[in-house]
């Protein structure tokens, strides 16, 4: 078997008395697109803070590519080829959207400037944002910010993609277009851990999911099974009377 | 790349004319006392630079300016007395004051915000006791302190020391236009506005903020050695005083905190304030501490942040206020 890309050993996380995360373990393949689902508070992005280096887990192990990356500090972690991008988008609010891919370009992945502005280009084309490139992002409406974030997280080529939540506000309508972008993404050879609320987007985008309920993994699998999955169920509606 | 709206726009002309101007005014008879206050406007000017540039684009209020400005000085002095000439003891000072900046970088960058200001607060209380006792070259003085004269100072025509501090501070606005032009201004004005992000964008922030702080230091300590030439005497109580920190704070914040064109607007405003209340004495700082409270209600961003956004009526978002820093 390939070694995983992205290997979670038993890792738990205390916040005082609150065990958000609880001796949670689950691999990630070259290639594979995975879904992290869950209620909300059900620990879904601290265990990518947890990944990312934000939070040191109180026990367990995280492992990219078979190397231990516990303790490493996030630029340390992006330049190892692992981007996120946040639920609430984190521009570089005073930047314009140009901008804001340059740095990361620059930053995340050691282009010259010349060449970060022409990446930042292609980029911004792939998400649509071309029309939206010298604004300023203290002015982009949510749904842009969203695409920006992923726009930024892209210019630091990463070889996996910690994405949480990426269709939340979009219409119906504008679905289709966020899949396809997906997809793209995958084709191009990322490994992709998505968190996502929205069922479509979940459903179509990734191989598996695990579901996460306070803190603890339920469920695992392909979406359809999972969907039918009685604790799951039980999870987003709660017990039968 | 289009310019970011929130930089300074416009070419290098104006800055060549009025360099070659003030250049031009010892030889063209302009009274002694008016270079004396350019003089101060050169100095103050490149401190509130090197200042703007860690408060401003770093998010580090340092506090302990006055350290690097007193052993430039220190540095400058006892190079003289070793019998080295005085241009290699600028450049002696701006180097110990760098490599002061890397020492105090490992208790102080523990420290953020507010406690990143109170921590670099009491290090030149710190290098003021010190250099009260410490005595490495020369006699006792006479009386108490522990002064040292700058040998050879008085020997530097007034116009030498001008044009060298005119230098200095042109040297010192180049030097924040190249910045925020590079990658290194990208990167700061990414962690400016927003510190997690830019660390996941792989932006290593301590290294970025650390180069800041040490660079800053070197020009503080070369400026602060030019004043010195200009005093032919230094010692510990005024060169290590809370005054500086004053000065550059009021430069700085009057004219516009994180505007490329700030410190030189307060700085002017700073320097004519000393001059229109020379003659008050003591009361002076109590007066310009009301004025910058004054303008902190009229114009909170500095008087180049109202400018700003009185000139971009056209373009609304210009108006708006760019995000504070976070994290």
């Amino acid at each position: 078997m390939e070694t995983p890309v992205l290997s979670v050993a038993g890792v738990t996380k205390h916040f005082g008395g609150l065990t958000a995360v609880k001796n949670f373990s689950f691999d990630v393949q070259p290639g594979e697109a995975i879904g992290l689902m869950g209620p909300n508070g059900a620990g879904k992005t601290t265990l990518v803070n947890i990944i990312y280096g934000i939070y040191k887990p109180d026990s367990g192990k995280i492992r990219f590519r078979g190397s231990n990356i516990g303790g490493l500090s996030p630029h340390r972690i992006c330049h190892l080829g692992i981007a996120r991008t946040y639920q609430i988008p984190q521009p570089f609010a005073t930047l314009t959207a140009l901008q804001n891919i340059i740095v990361a370009a620059i930053y995340g992945r050691g282009l010259s400037r010349p060449d970060a502005e022409k990446t930042a280009h292609e980029i911004l084309e792939q998400l649509d944002l071309s029309p939206k490139k010298n604004t300023v992002t203290l002015d982009m409406d949510e749904v842009a910010l969203k695409r920006l974030e992923l726009a930024r997280v892209l210019a630091t080529r990463p070889s996996l993609l910690l994405i949480d939540e990426v269709a939340a506000g979009l219409t119906e309508e504008e679905l289709p277009r966020i899949l396809e972008i997906l997809r793209n993404i995958r084709q191009a050879g990322v490994t992709i851990l998505l968190i996502e609320h929205v069922m479509k987007v979940m459903t179509e985008a990734v191989d598996r999911i695990i579901v996460m309920d306070r803190g603890e993994k339920i469920a695992e699998g392909n979406p359809g099974d999972v969907m039918k999955d009685r604790k799951v169920i039980e999870a987003y509606l709660g017990e039968p009377e | 790349m289009k310019v970011n709206p929130f930089r300074l726009r416009g070419g290098l002309a104006p800055l060549l004319i009025a360099t070659v101007l003030l250049a031009l005014f010892p030889l063209i008879g302009v009274p002694q006392n008016w270079l004396l206050y350019l003089f101060l406007f050169f100095i103050y000017l490149a401190l509130a630079n090197m200042w703007n540039w860690l408060a401003g684009y770093c998010g580090l209020i340092s506090l302990c300016q006055p350290a690097f400005i007193g052993i430039g000085g220190y540095t400058l002095a006892l190079m003289t007395w070793v019998g080295l000439p005085i241009w290699q003891g600028l450049i002696a000072g701006a180097i110990i004051a760098a490599l002061f900046a890397v020492i105090i970088s490992i208790p102080v960058f523990r420290l953020s915000g507010i406690y990143f200001a109170v921590g670099t607060l009491i290090v030149p209380e710190l290098l003021r006791l010190f250099f009260l006792n410490w005595r490495p070259v020369g006699g006792l003085l006479y009386g108490k302190g522990a002064g040292y004269a700058v040998k050879g100072a008085t020997t530097i025509p007034a116009t030498d020391i001008y044009w060298l501090t005119l230098i200095i501070c042109i040297g010192s606005v180049l030097m924040m236009r190249f910045i925020l032009r590079s990658n290194l201004g990208l990167g700061l004005a990414a962690i400016r506005d927003n510190a997690s992000s830019a660390a996941s964008s792989g932006i290593n922030v301590f290294k970025l903020k650390f180069y800041s702080f040490v660079g800053s230091a070197a020009i503080t300590g070369l400026a602060g050695a030019a004043f010195y030439i200009q005093q032919g005497f230094i010692e510990p109580t005024s060169a290590f005083n809370v005054r500086w920190t004053m000065v550059l704070m009021l430069a700085t914040v009057i004219g516009g905190v994180r505007l490329e064109e700030g410190p030189a607007v307060g700085a002017i405003i700073v320097v004519f304030l000393h001059f229109l209340l020379a003659r008050y004495g003591g009361v002076s700082l109590l007066i310009q501490g009301v004025i910058l409270v004054f303008i902190m209600l009229i114009a909170p961003q500095g008087i180049m942040g109202s400018v700003r956004r009185a000139l971009s009526h056209r373009t609304p978002h210009l108006r708006r206020q760019p995000a504070r820093t976070r994290g």
